[in-house]
């Protein structure tokens, strides 16, 4: 189904994605796992980034110590899987396809980057909307209280993923691929 | 760039940076409302452990000021409610206190300050029956400090 280089990366993306998380879990909505799933589905296609989502929050929503809950685990699976499913249509898109001959000087790359950006923002704003909800259903709270009271962590989510878009996008991008020498035949 | 794409691209930008402000305003909208429910629970606590009162002080040199609907906690004294509103000097003397200054002006000879209750049956001003430490208020009452010559 998949070869072992991409079996290989798909595990080695969870695994910074989960070391990342972890060592990042005092900083409350502030990780980057969410770059990491996304920089797996651009990578490697739309499928592996899901499995990377999904295979992160298996382990991160089980083994946390704010607590399990099956429901908030399956939202936040799907949610995270938007992540990897988006890269991967982001790459078939073309997206930063020139990036490997771009500089750093070079203000293409920098539009590049901001690009990167905006997609993280509305990605995470749309995951953070769906697990507000789906965390305020399951505690009785009516969706847009649950939205309101989810407000600072949402932007404190969605600003800094924007950040690590727009600065980490790119240059994991070129490194990860550097590193596979050829990866984009994964 | 090309042109129509970089605009799709500026544009979403600025829709992030909405997002963000509409995050920020129902935020604010949220703590504002709170922040008034909190506010008007003050306010009946407030309402209900306090009374309004009416309280005028005369100069006796054609300065009068009123203290229209001060609140004072319930059981208050005159003595206190008046502190509340203006700097006492008194001395306790055998019937109770016996106010010297307030906000400074007193202590002239053969003048004192002289406390007043409005008789709303009589429309009339009549004498503290007591002491003003002595005197507790009630509600709605009207009560006159006047700096007199004897």
């Amino acid at each position: 189904m998949f070869s072992t280089k991409k079996l290989s990366l798909i595990i080695l993306m969870t695994a910074m994605s989960l070391t990342s998380s972890y060592a990042m879990i005092g900083i409350p909505n502030v990780n980057l796992m969410d770059l990491f799933v996304f920089i797996s589905g651009y990578l490697m296609g739309a499928v592996p980034g899901v499995i990377v989502g999904v295979l992160t929050w298996l382990v991160y929503g089980t083994l946390n110590p704010l607590g399990f809950n099956l429901v908030v685990l399956a939202a936040t699976c799907s949610g995270e899987s938007l992540y990897g499913f988006v890269g991967g249509l982001a790459a078939s898109l073309g997206l930063g396809a020139d990036l490997p001959s771009m500089k750093v000087g070079d203000k293409m790359l920098w539009w590049v980057n901001l690009k990167f950006g905006i997609i993280g923002f509305f990605l995470t704003f749309v995951y953070d909307l769906f697990t507000n909800i789906i965390s305020g259903l399951i505690v009785d709270i009516p969706p847009l209280i649950a939205i309101i009271q989810g407000i600072p962590f949402a932007i404190a989510h969605e600003v800094s993923n924007f950040f690590f878009f727009f600065f980490g996008c790119s240059a994991l991008i070129i490194s990860i691929k550097k590193l596979l020498k050829g990866g984009e035949n994964l | 760039m090309s042109g129509k794409s970089g605009w799709m691209w500026v544009s979403l930008g600025l829709a992030c940076l909405l997002a963000v402000t509409i995050y920020f305003a129902a935020y604010y909208y949220e703590e504002s409302d709170r922040y008034k429910r909190l506010y008007e629970r003050a306010a009946a606590d407030l309402k209900r452990l306090t009374m309004p009162v009416n309280i005028l002080i005369d100069y006796g040199n054609g300065t009068r000021v009123w203290y229209n609907n001060t609140l004072v906690p319930r059981e208050s004294t005159l003595l206190k409610a008046t502190e509340i509103i203006a700097e006492v000097d008194y001395i306790i003397g055998e019937y109770g206190a016996f106010v010297t200054h307030i906000n400074g002006v007193g202590g002239e000879s053969n003048r004192y300050w002289i406390w007043y209750i409005w008789n709303s049956t009589e429309n009339n001003w009549s004498w503290g029956p007591v002491a003003c430490d002595r005197y507790i208020l009630r509600e709605e009452d009207t009560v006159a400090w006047k700096y007199e010559q004897f």
